[in-house]
């Protein structure tokens, strides 16, 4: 039998150099030994996706790498789920991501989650082309501790303006923390339409929300 | 005093013209504004699909004094929906997006149909530029492409597409293979029509996404392999990427185009430093454009002259609210110093 040490460095590893078949294999073997998982997986899983963007931050990985791996990890998560009980489900906050309306390019929001699911977050994903509305009525109807947005386009950057307006009309904006991102997004702008703030990367918005979060 | 087409001839040939030109490229370079729109009483959704409307809208950004060129079409789509992208026109507001692509894989490259240049938008685009280069002269005429990776993105999911750039290496190169050969042919007719230039941008593929090993592999080799195949007839080419050049500035230089454009991310500075035998275009702040006033963005647009720039656009194109008069302060600025300065030599 082998050492859960051991065990969790090869979780990680898979994960560090995609092997995203090779890591369901991994799993099956750590539960045969009758390892606790959720250790597996913050242990292995989590600490493997940890490293790829500590790469991806120093310019070694790039997003093709990023994908590959969180797809290895979300496959050995999804193997582990079936050996946990739903109660053991631990989270340290709750975030709503989207693309506003009119844009359809969501990698660089899809990374911001997957990010934010390895920092330990419950992220909703509503989604890309999101109306506004649909914002509005996710933070009204749901337990939301921060809400994303994103857009690629600069004629649909607006739309994260549109989202905080009303928002305020509602009498919502105080029950969720505001942060946008993506390609033609400032510091600025975000200052500007009134988000609690802007980051320009997936790791900088991890650690964005936590200081966020701790504050709120 | 040279006509705009003179001058952005000179500048893409590498000789000094009296003054940098002012272009915006259309495409993905948005130059339409809603002011814009009210002036001439054209209206998008409806200029995408329309060839008169769509020339006349056109014509207007010069017209107005917003750039000295023509460009069409107003978005990124025209590509992914012949080959079949299920294609939501927008509003007035907002621009054609995809939202249903048609293969799951690369590896599905046999199911998409070839671009049919005598149908559809391609048609309408073609026809467009074929007005413009009837009743018009001495402006220039952009055709605009979308580049190669993010066509090939707008066909399939990009999560998918990316990660089998590693995965299913040998196939992704059929795919791109295949993607380049429509945008190949979509190029040459639109220079037949009578574009003057054809502009290349390719916001999916930057060195920040795929970093230097698949941007030279793919990115790379695909722009070439579409600038190689224009008609050599042309009076140049632009290509236009995304996001911060630092990582991949030696990859980018091997891109053949007449000139390059960056976004406002990018220090015209820097990218003079490493980039000295180029032909640049850029980049005043589309943020100023937006939300600044007229002077502050003549500062800018000196600043980028200062810095190097040859060809003076907005970084990302324009957002649909900026106002008008901070639109032309671009052009207006550039007048201006070129007066000031004929005034000192006198």
């Amino acid at each position: 039998m082998k050492s859960k040490e051991e065990l969790l460095k090869k979780l990680s590893d898979c994960v560090f150099e995609m092997e995203d078949e090779e890591v369901v294999d991994v799993v099956r073997e750590y539960i045969e030994c009758v390892y606790d998982p959720q250790e597996g997986m913050l242990g292995g899983l989590v600490d493997g996706m940890k490293r790829a963007s500590e790469l991806y931050e120093e310019g070694e990985y790039f997003v093709p790498e990023l994908i590959v791996c969180s797809d290895a990890m979300y496959a050995g998560i999804e193997e582990f789920q079936k050996y946990l009980p739903e109660s053991e489900h631990t989270s340290i906050g709750r975030v709503a991501i989207g693309v506003v309306e009119g844009d359809t390019h969501d990698i660089g929001k899809n990374l911001v989650r997957i990010m934010l699911e390895t920092g330990g977050f419950d992220v909703y994903d509503l989604g890309r082309d999101v109306p506004v509305e649909r914002f509005v009525d996710y933070v009204r109807e749901n337990d939301v501790d921060i809400l994303c947005m994103s857009s690629l386009m600069t004629t649909t950057m607006p739309g994260m303006g549109a989202v905080i307006e009303r928002l305020k009309e509602e009498g919502l904006r105080d029950k969720v923390k505001i942060m946008v991102g993506g390609a033609p997004v400032s510091p600025a702008f975000a200052e500007r339409i009134g988000a609690d703030g802007y980051t320009k990367s997936a790791i900088e918005a991890v650690a964005f929300a936590k200081k966020i979060i701790v504050a709120a | 005093m040279l006509t705009p087409k003179e001058r952005l001839k000179m500048i893409l040939e590498g000789r000094q013209a009296d003054r940098p030109a002012c272009i915006c490229p259309g495409g993905m370079m948005n130059m339409v504004t809603s002011e814009l729109m009210d002036r001439v009483k054209v209206y998008m959704p409806e200029a995408h699909t329309d060839a008169r409307q769509m020339a006349k809208l056109a014509k207007a950004v010069y017209e107005e004094g917003c750039f000295e060129n023509y460009g069409v079409p107003f978005c990124m789509t025209v590509e992914a929906e012949e080959m079949g992208a299920k294609v939501d026109m927008g509003t007035n507001v907002y621009e054609p997006h995809v939202t249903g692509y048609v293969i799951d894989s690369v590896s599905e490259v046999s199911k998409l149909k070839p671009v049919d240049l005598a149908a559809g938008r391609a048609k309408v685009v073609l026809d467009a530029i074929r007005i413009l280069k009837k009743e018009t002269a001495d402006v220039p005429i952009v055709g605009n492409l979308t580049g190669p990776i993010s066509t090939a993105g707008s066909v399939m999911e990009p999560v998918t597409f990316y990660k089998e750039l590693r995965k299913k290496n040998q196939e992704a190169h059929r795919y791109m293979e295949f993607i380049t050969e429509q945008l190949i042919a979509f190029g040459r007719a639109q220079i037949e029509a009578g574009a003057d230039l054809i502009a290349v941008s390719d916001p999916s593929g930057t060195g920040e996404i795929l970093g230097p090993k698949y941007f030279k592999e793919f990115a790379v080799t695909y722009i070439n392999r579409l600038l190689d195949a224009l008609q050599e007839e042309k009076m140049g080419t632009i290509v236009h990427i995304c996001g911060q050049m630092s990582p991949v500035y030696k990859e980018v230089n091997e891109v053949k185009s007449s000139a390059l454009s960056f976004d406002s991310i990018v220090p015209m500075k820097e990218a003079r430093e490493h980039l000295k035998d180029r032909v640049l275009m850029g980049n005043v702040s589309t943020y100023a454009l937006e939300f600044g006033d007229p002077e502050r963005v003549k500062m800018l647009t000196r600043s980028c002259v200062k810095s190097g720039s040859d060809i003076i656009s907005p970084a990302c194109g324009l957002g649909m609210k900026s106002p008008l008069g901070n639109v032309q302060a671009i052009l207006a600025g550039l007048t201006e110093e070129e007066e000031c300065r004929r005034g000192q030599d006198q």
